[in-house]
């Protein structure tokens, strides 16, 4: 016990560095472990995302991090001080929630300097931090309205303004953005890497929208069944998964599984429903095994039949195109190969010489594609 | 189409008529007597004969003064502790959740379930048997008390079960300690509810005979008043008093009806 306690002290003098700690981390609710052995840090002025699924125990972390949940075993560091004892009300946090959660009987200022009137600022002190937040939010002009007579988007600013106001050592969101609609969503994700940068604040961001973590964050732990995946920089996550779990659950993917016919080399040649095909062999594999490979659509390309031009080592393989999505700056294309599966390509529109209906050439290079053991499922 | 607009309209007279009729059932007899307490010729008061005489007769009874003010004290002293026993009840049932909870909220309620006159014997019973103190105005507020915290437990239950408390949470990320939670947030949001609970206790214990009458012995209110003279046969004071009543209770909730409809008030809570 004081070997452990003298731990801690340890810890907390090394921690100094990071705006948020946490070491070795459980929660459990009856027989469902909600967060299991979880260490993480967080870097000041890091913009942090918590990506996984729903029931994943993204949520249950981050409310143990604010303290609205206690830690069933391991300690939580904020700013350098151990909290995990600390009622949520002594942690040094702001905090931003779904449903923005604003006070409806305070008007937008009284709402906004809610913490630094907690903190018990002098009225000159609190003016000034609420002009300073109003002006960083483009908020100014609102202060006398009440919370029913604002927009969705200026809810989410002045939820927002909140969290930040006091300046704390640590900004919690929880999927703020999921009430908003989509056009607002997208103008709230560049405000928001804005105020992250202007105030240098650490963001730990609750979602679980991939395309938002990956927008707005620096790095990305993913959560699945109250542990993490992985945890690194998102561009490491997204070209490099570690497990068929963050292969799957990032980008757009093609899932293909098969059994291991033989082995050349470092590749692997499957039985994919009666194509055989050559993928990169992830650890241990032999003969026999099952693999799973995850093949994102944009790594892929498209071209009318015969008028393909792959580079050396590409596969090609025939398909009808089924269907194409056009989404601006690339279309996705929907096809059916001859062992009547489908698969999605990412690439550029050319609406001159691909038509739904027609032969297409689709290729690939098989080490663009993550291949890991299937554990059984799917 | 014709006659379906025909069939539309002749319900919409027949609806008409059924609420016309509905009120009248509810307030003709008050009426009636409010009417009745200003005339001469009581018995069959048409044409009336206007006069103030009952009115002077009620101010002239020795009791009249003595039952107004110990109503008012029953009523306001009863109300207070009332709703907030009720308030903390509701609040601790809303926040933290049990599975006894339905158990816990039937007994909150049952003394609605037992007859104000058996609250009264028996309170009479247990208050001056057991506790020494018979006849005296705190065992009659005591046991009023007993009813009106189911009373204005309803009451405020029905309101702040649609209250959210992540909005407590929240605050309480903010910095705020529980007891600022309370003042800051919760309260201000819920205290209209605490209000509507807090008048229905008030007039309820103000009003109430049977519990009151059993635990009072002769210390006089005005519901025991006039319950004392009706032995005495139908005296036109009793109208009088039944007026002036009604009046307070009236202007009590036309007081509330108009802090609502000038929007002082708001009933319920709001979310965003």
């Amino acid at each position: 016990m004081d070997t452990n306690k003298f731990l801690f002290f340890f810890k907390d003098m090394q921690t100094s560095s990071y705006a948020l700690q946490l070491v070795e981390v459980e929660k459990q609710f009856g027989d469902v472990r909600a967060v299991d052995n979880v260490s993480l840090e967080v870097k000041k002025g890091e913009f942090f995302a918590l990506l996984g699924p729903s029931g994943s125990g993204k949520t249950t972390l981050l409310r143990i991090i604010a303290g609205l949940e206690s830690a069933g075993k391991g300690s939580v560091f904020i700013g350098g001080k151990n909290v995990t004892k600390n009622p949520p009300y002594a942690r040094g946090i702001g905090m931003v929630f779904q449903d923005f959660l604003l006070f409806p009987h305070k008007t937008v200022g009284e709402n906004i300097a809610f913490p630094l009137k907690m903190k018990k600022m002098s009225a000159t002190h609190q003016q000034e931090q609420l002009s300073w937040v109003l002006d960083l939010v483009r908020m100014k002009g609102y202060e006398d309205r009440f919370p029913n007579q604002l927009s969705g988007g200026q809810k989410q600013r002045v939820a927002l303004a909140r969290g930040l106001v006091a300046r704390p050592d640590i900004l919690l969101l929880d999927e703020p953005l999921a009430n908003l609609d989509r056009e607002l969503r997208k103008e709230m994700e560049v405000e928001m890497r804005r105020f992250q940068a202007e105030i240098d604040i650490p963001f730990v961001y609750v979602t679980h929208n991939q395309e938002e973590a990956l927008t707005l964050s620096n790095r990305i732990a993913v959560m699945k069944d109250g542990h993490f995946e992985q945890v690194g920089d998102k561009l490491e996550l997204y070209d490099e998964p570690a497990t068929a779990f963050v292969a799957s659950f990032l980008g757009l993917n093609n899932t293909i599984s098969g059994e291991v016919l033989r082995q050349e080399n470092d590749f692997s040649f499957i039985d994919w429903k009666g194509i055989e095909l050559k993928i990169p062999t992830p650890n241990g594999i032999k003969p026999g095994d099952r693999i799973a490979y995850y093949l994102r659509s944009e790594k892929m390309h498209i071209n009318p039949h015969g008028k393909s031009n792959p580079v050396d080592g590409s596969i090609t393989l025939t398909a009808v195109l089924r269907d194409i999505i056009f989404k601006g700056q690339y279309s996705d294309y929907f096809v059916i190969l001859d062992n009547d599966e489908e698969m999605v390509i990412s690439d550029v529109p050319d609406i001159e010489s691909l038509k739904i209906g027609g032969k297409v050439d689709v290729s690939w290079l098989p080490s663009s594609g993550f291949s890991f053991a299937a554990d059984g499922e799917e | 189409m014709a006659s379906i607009n025909h069939q539309a309209s002749a319900l919409k007279t027949g609806q008409v008529v059924l609420l016309v009729l509905l009120y009248i059932f509810l307030y003709f007899p008050l009426l009636f007597i409010t009417y009745d307490s200003f005339v001469h010729n009581i018995i069959w008061p048409f044409p009336p004969e206007w006069t103030l005489e009952w009115y002077q007769k009620l101010l002239g009874m020795s009791d009249f003064h003595a039952g107004l003010k110990n109503s008012f004290y029953i009523g306001l002293f009863t109300a207070i502790p009332a709703t907030l026993f009720s308030t903390a009840a509701v609040i601790g049932l809303l926040k933290y959740r049990t599975r006894w909870r339905g158990g816990m909220i039937l007994l909150y309620i049952s003394p609605l379930f037992v007859p104000g006159l058996l609250i009264g014997i028996s309170t009479l019973m247990f208050n001056a048997n057991v506790m020494g103190m018979s006849g005296k105005l705190i065992s009659a507020i005591i046991a009023n008390t007993t009813e009106d915290i189911a009373f204005s437990f309803l009451v405020i239950l029905a309101q702040l079960v649609r209250y959210d408390w992540r909005m407590d949470e929240a605050a309480m990320v903010f910095g705020a300690t529980p007891a600022q939670v309370f003042w800051e947030v919760t309260l201000p949001t819920i205290w209209p509810a605490i209000l509507g609970a807090f008048l229905v206790s008030f007039i309820l214990a103000f009003n109430n005979l049977e519990i009151s009458y059993y635990n009072l012995g002769a210390i006089p209110t005005l519901p025991t008043i006039a319950w004392g003279s009706l032995r005495h046969g139908i005296k036109p004071e009793l109208f009088a008093l039944a007026t002036v009543i009604n009046m307070l209770v009236f202007s009590a909730i036309a007081g509330l009806f108009f802090l609502i409809q000038t929007g002082m008030v708001r009933f319920g809570y709001r979310g965003e």
